[in-house]
């Protein structure tokens, strides 16, 4: 082994404190990425995971004008017949004004969005029926699933009142009807219908007057990953229709833009941190080379070259970088385990959407590794600026 | 050669047209009081430090012009160091300490060989896997003695090398280093304030007010130029 790796290993081993410190500046302020990149890319995707199960699966096809004409099932069964493609169902949004009837009094209307789903098909390619925690979903005509907080609204309507919704027809004439509440939703972290009522697709067809129109087709993929190729290709093949087709990402942007910036910022504080951890180094770096100057006045009187002193600390660097990007990456990964495997949330939020980035982890590894090495440079040169004599000198 | 610190009214003048040389095999003794300049001139010998004005020649080769590396290098591999603290790398073993002057060169052949024998010459082999900081003084100065001498230098420079030793201890020193002389016929130049304590020696230059004279007391005589 090279003497000045050997040199520097024992000088570190032999300043266990600083070693440790420096180490421990490394791998805090990779532990703080990789507790941000949980936190914040985790509640991101379990968003984007959310609205996907919940609202727009993973390719939602809509008409850009107005309500799909075409035959829902005709284009249900074009897209089951994609391979990749898992299943398909139809989904009509609407609103309408509600008040509710519970132990006889009437509650105050007020308007509402009103989703209409294909009960049977809806389960394949959403979860949002898991989310009726009490009751069930709209399997009958007349049956209604309020969101949470529209129950909570009319003032705490339960399964088995009755509600009634008034609607606004194609051609613009109200049209009133009674349901029967069959179920209550609610999502963690409310990214479900919790603001939205759930009625049969049929229902509102009817009530809308649009027998042969749907609002969108969601569709759910095998593989994710094939969204844009699938899309494109559905949209090659109905070129004259007034289709628009949008991958999860798309559809959900207006949601996310907003989340994509805030998690930038916090990328950035946590690279402020390393930062930070650099700094350290560089104090820590300049105190083992402050009592080491007797030593490397001696090594450079019996003939150690300035290149042989700053390879010396900048071996040391290069020491706390592998351990601290060693132990950093282990305690990141521990906690990344940790919170996937409890699936862990926040005061009943949404359960974050734990995943392993490896080229985040890798990069995040990395580039603290280059940091403690960038920071060692200055002290190391530092060192190599000290005179033998004077060095020697040094108590 | 001359050295002086300092500019202006502030200039101290340590060294003032000092000028002698030295035969191998020779063992020559600086003495002279605190302050008088001895240490300067030893620090000008060993290449730590340049004079003012003056050449210095090591084996034929003239030493002020060379550059940072090579006065690395020649240090390295002409001359040896004993301090008057033993000098020793604290996070070294005995052994690794001799070892490291060689490393430096990277001459790795018979290295710990060599080391090993040196070990024997000063009496250190037992202790030889100890950690530096865990021997006495005197084992740390033979230790340092060993290491001046692992690159078969022509000179060994040693600095007051007992003046951090009781006496008992630093007669065995200056009977090794006087040993070495005879035995491996190696150069010594040593700085101290007592010359009594080394009995007879080849040449002695008292160095007094920065100047040089040959024997103990001044006696207007200056050690033949170069």
């Amino acid at each position: 082994m090279d003497y000045r790796v050997h040199l520097a290993k024992r000088m570190l081993t032999n300043k266990k404190g600083s070693l440790i410190g420096a180490v421990l500046a490394v791998s805090i302020g990779i532990l703080v990425i990789h507790v941000n990149f949980v936190i914040f890319q985790g509640l991101y995707d379990a968003i984007v995971r959310d609205l996907k199960d919940y609202r727009f699966a993973d390719i939602l096809v809509t008409n850009e004008e107005d309500y799909i004409d075409k035959n829902d099932i005709a284009l249900i069964n074009w897209f089951e017949r994609i391979p990749g493609v898992e299943a398909a169902a139809s989904r009509m949004d609407s609103s309408a004004s509600i008040n509710a009837t519970s132990n006889g009094k009437k509650t105050e209307e007020f308007r509402i969005p009103v989703v209409g789903v294909d009960p049977l098909r809806d389960t394949r390619v959403s979860t949002i029926h898991d989310t009726v925690g009490d009751g069930q979903f709209v399997f009958a005509r007349n049956s209604i699933v309020l969101g949470s907080r529209i129950a909570r609204d009319l003032g705490g309507v339960q399964v088995g009142d009755d509600v009634k919704l008034k609607f606004v027809d194609k051609f613009g004439v109200d049209k009133i009807k009674r349901f029967v509440v069959t179920g209550i939703t609610s999502s963690a972290g409310g990214q479900g219908l919790d603001g939205s009522v759930v009625v049969h697709i049929d229902t509102l067809r009817s009530l809308l007057e649009r027998p042969d129109e749907t609002g969108a087709i969601l569709v759910k993929l095998n593989d994710p990953t094939k969204a844009v190729e699938i899309k494109d290709f559905f949209l090659r093949s109905f070129p004259t229709d007034d289709f628009k087709a949008e991958t999860i990402e798309e559809s959900a942007e207006a949601q996310l833009s907003g989340f994509r910036s805030g998690i930038a910022l916090i990328n950035l504080i946590g690279y402020f941190g390393m930062m930070s951890s650099a700094f350290a180094i560089v104090t820590i770096q300049m105190m083992l080379v402050s009592s080491k100057t007797r030593e490397i006045g001696i090594m450079r009187a019996i003939g150690a070259k300035r290149k042989d002193i700053l390879i010396l600390f900048m071996v040391q660097g290069l020491i706390i970088g592998a351990i601290g990007a060693g132990v950093g990456t282990a305690l990141g990964l521990a906690y990344t385990f940790y919170a996937k495997e409890t699936k862990m949330q926040f005061e009943g939020s949404l359960a974050l959407e734990v995943t392993y980035n490896w080229e985040k982890i890798i990069q995040t590894a990395l580039t603290s590794f280059a940091l403690a090495i960038v920071a060692s440079i200055y002290p190391a040169f530092r060192a190599t600026r000290l005179l033998p004599v004077e060095a020697m000198r040094t108590v | 050669m001359n050295k002086i610190y300092g500019e202006g009214e502030t200039a101290v003048h340590a060294l003032k047209d000092v000028s002698f040389s030295i035969k191998r095999g020779e063992l020559l003794l600086i003495v002279g009081s605190s302050g008088s300049g001895k240490s300067t001139l030893l620090n000008m010998i060993g290449l730590l430090d340049r004079p003012t004005s003056g050449k210095i020649f090591l084996d034929g080769t003239e030493t002020t012009t060379l550059n940072d590396n090579k006065i690395s290098s020649f240090r390295n591999s002409k001359l040896g160091f004993v301090f008057q603290f033993a000098n020793l790398l604290s996070d070294l073993t005995v052994l690794e300490n001799i070892l490291l002057p060689r490393k430096i060169q990277r001459t790795d052949k018979n290295a710990i060989d060599d080391a090993k024998k040196l070990l024997r010459t000063v009496g250190l082999e037992k202790q030889m896997n100890n950690r530096a900081n865990k021997i006495s003084g005197g084992q740390a100065q033979r230790a340092a003695i060993a290491r001046g001498l692992i690159n078969n230098p022509s000179i060994v420079l040693a600095d007051e090398p007992t003046g951090n030793l009781d006496s008992v201890t630093a007669e065995i020193i200056v009977q090794l280093m006087k040993s070495l002389v005879k035995k491996l016929g190696q150069t010594f130049i040593i700085v101290t304030h007592d010359k009594h304590q080394f009995g007879d020696v080849d040449r002695v230059i008292t160095i007094k007010d920065g100047r040089a004279f040959e024997e103990e007391e001044p006696k207007g005589m200056e050690v033949a130029a170069t």
